[in-house]
């Protein structure tokens, strides 16, 4: 059992009988500290969408599918295409990746999670942290080396997130990939 | 008592955390939906001795009994009153129901009969993605539906707690200048006309002591009015904190009174919050009520880890003050602010540029309710989406 919290793109639960795949999750904080998690899941057996809300402290059933450690090799519209350790191909479609996408760029070379049900790659986990370089952001406005103060940046993949105001284009940063948060300069 | 068993009846649970804040939301609510739209509402409520401090009356010792068209339940654990399904199934505040109750519709559902709408009440912010996720869908894994209602401050939210007369009531309070006189019904002396009045029911914050060595310090009068609570934890140094803190009882320093009074009904604080000149309010509850009164106030909002609740303090300044002058925006925005971070330097200077605008503060917090309920209030819009449900 995951929480809700702790559910992040890739993931596959069961909901009434039913797989889903999680595409995308955005958390925010309601009253008292309480997590509020709104996901994106895909039916795996009526390949349909849906958003839905959760309590972060929701406990889902995760199913564990065949899954292998695979690298990026390339995208041919609308696929991912990822390799395994012996050079086999599986393609995903690039909305089961969700917001896993932006993250996703030639020669990356962090293994990612393919998972497979009733032997289709349906989705791809990210490693928990992934390093990415930042392409553009503004110079730092008030010199603030504190972290606290934060500024938008682009990273490679052309995804925008928020960033310490100390850090500068060109440099690699540290990402969660379950909150889409900048974590520290790498 | 008459228990509200019918078919057609609303169950709404509420787990009382913090007193006054919940469980004053959610039995606004009720009362609402039973007298403005004639639903039987059931309201179970699991400490019935927090409620009596807002509802006097109140027997804590009782498992059911009627007040305003409203059956109030004790909800024990376990649950030792019936769970009779009506139409609509009511979780405050993201409390989790109890398992009697879940049983219950989940064998509704497997044997194909309907099922309440169930609903997870959540807390009020002003926050850009409340929208995004106001009236979605929460899937279960039983397959039962659950939905997420936000209240909010745009068309595209749940709406605000408004009672149909409330504004009216509150506009006929202020023109008649009932004040002086519910003063003395409070046993209050000394208050004069020209005197500035202002209520308090905060958290504890060291921000009040720096505003009471102010106030004791300044030109004008100020009689501060406190409801016995926690905001009395952080005023030691103007009460006697080794006596009894008993209603009544009177406390000069300088150009200050500090005056104690009895925690009170809802229409009591509402009337408290209309006398006033300026209100300290906390949480949500009273905070939405501070805005009805049309006056203005300081939001102590409930702390949240990493300072998350400055956001959401950000975010409803950004709706109270967008067509509010911005120097004044400016001063009233670094006055809460500075409160909620316990600006002491800064916060003498704060009020004073707060305190010089408070015409103009108070005729906007006289425009900001029409313009805020959008039409619609929480109960409105809340009987409406149950009908679209």
């Amino acid at each position: 059992m995951k929480t809700a919290h702790e559910l992040r793109p890739g993931n596959v639960i069961m909901l009434d009988g039913s797989p889903w795949v999680v595409q995308k999750t955005e958390t925010t904080r309601s009253g008292r500290n309480a997590a509020i998690v709104k996901m994106k899941l895909k039916n795996l057996l009526q390949d349909s969408s849906t958003e839905t809300t959760f309590k972060g402290e929701d406990k889902m059933e995760d199913i564990i599918l065949d899954r292998l450690d695979c690298t990026y090799s390339y995208f041919a519209d609308p696929m991912y295409v990822f390799m395994d350790a012996e050079y086999n191909q599986y393609d995903v479609e690039a909305d089961n990746l969700g917001d896993a996408a932006a993250y996703i760029v030639d020669g990356m070379e962090e293994q990612c999670q393919v998972t497979f049900y009733e032997g289709k790659a349906i989705s791809v986990e990210l490693p928990t942290t992934v390093v990415r370089e930042v392409t553009y952001t503004e110079p730092s406005a008030r010199g603030d080396t504190s972290g606290k103060v934060m500024k938008p940046a682009t990273i490679a993949g052309g995804a925008t997130l928020s960033v310490a105001d100390f850090v500068k284009t060109g440099d690699l940063i540290e990402i969660d990939t379950r909150t889409h948060e900048f974590k520290k300069r790498a | 008592m008459q228990s509200q068993t019918q078919a057609n009846h609303w169950d709404i649970f509420c787990a009382v955390v913090d007193n006054y804040g919940d469980i004053g939301v959610t039995w606004r609510l009720a009362k609402q939906l039973a007298k403005e739209y004639g639903l039987a509402v059931n309201l179970w409520v699991d400490d019935l001795a927090s409620f009596g401090h807002i509802l006097p009356k109140l027997d804590p010792k009782c498992a059911s009994q009627n007040f305003e068209g409203v059956c109030i339940k004790h909800w024990d654990t376990p649950l030792t009153q019936e769970y009779q399904p009506g139409d609509v199934l009511i979780e405050a505040f993201a409390c989790e129901l109890p398992p009697e109750v879940l049983d219950q519709i989940t064998a509704l559902h497997r044997s194909g009969n309907q099922v309440p709408v169930w609903l997870n009440l959540e807390y009020l912010s002003a926050e850009d993605w409340v929208e995004g996720c106001h009236g979605l869908p929460s899937l279960q894994r039983s397959g039962l539906k659950k939905q997420f209602y936000f209240p909010g401050f745009t068309p595209k939210t749940g709406g605000l707690i408004c009672e149909a007369d409330l504004l009216q009531r509150r506009q006929a309070w202020q023109d008649n200048n009932e004040r002086q006189a519910f003063f003395e019904t409070l046993g209050l002396s000394g208050i004069q006309t020209d005197h500035t009045v202002i209520s308090l029911f905060s958290y504890e914050s060291d921000s009040l002591e720096a505003l009471c060595r102010h106030w004791q310090q300044g030109d004008n009068q100020i009689h501060l009015l406190v409801p016995i609570g926690r905001s009395l934890n952080s005023l030691g140094a103007f009460v006697d904190p080794q006596g009894p803190l008993t209603p009544g009882s009177r406390y000069s320093h300088g150009k200050l009174t500090i005056h104690l009074l009895p925690m009170t009904d809802q229409q009591g604080y509402d009337r408290l919050l209309w006398s006033s000149d300026f209100n300290i309010v906390r949480g949500e509850d009273s905070f939405l009520r501070a805005q009805w009164a049309a006056k203005p106030f300081i939001w102590h909002i409930y702390p949240q880890e990493e300072d998350y609740h400055l956001i959401k303090l950000e975010a409803f300044m950004a709706f109270y003050c967008h067509n509010l002058a911005p120097e004044i925006a400016s001063a009233w925005k670094k006055l809460n602010i500075g409160f909620n971070q316990g600006a002491q330097e800064t916060l003498p200077s704060l009020w004073q540029q707060v305190d010089n605008a408070h015409s103009a503060l108070t005729q906007h917090a006289q425009n900001w309710p029409n313009e805020a309920l959008n039409d619609a209030d929480l109960a409105t819009r809340l009987v409406q989406f149950v009908k679209n449900s």
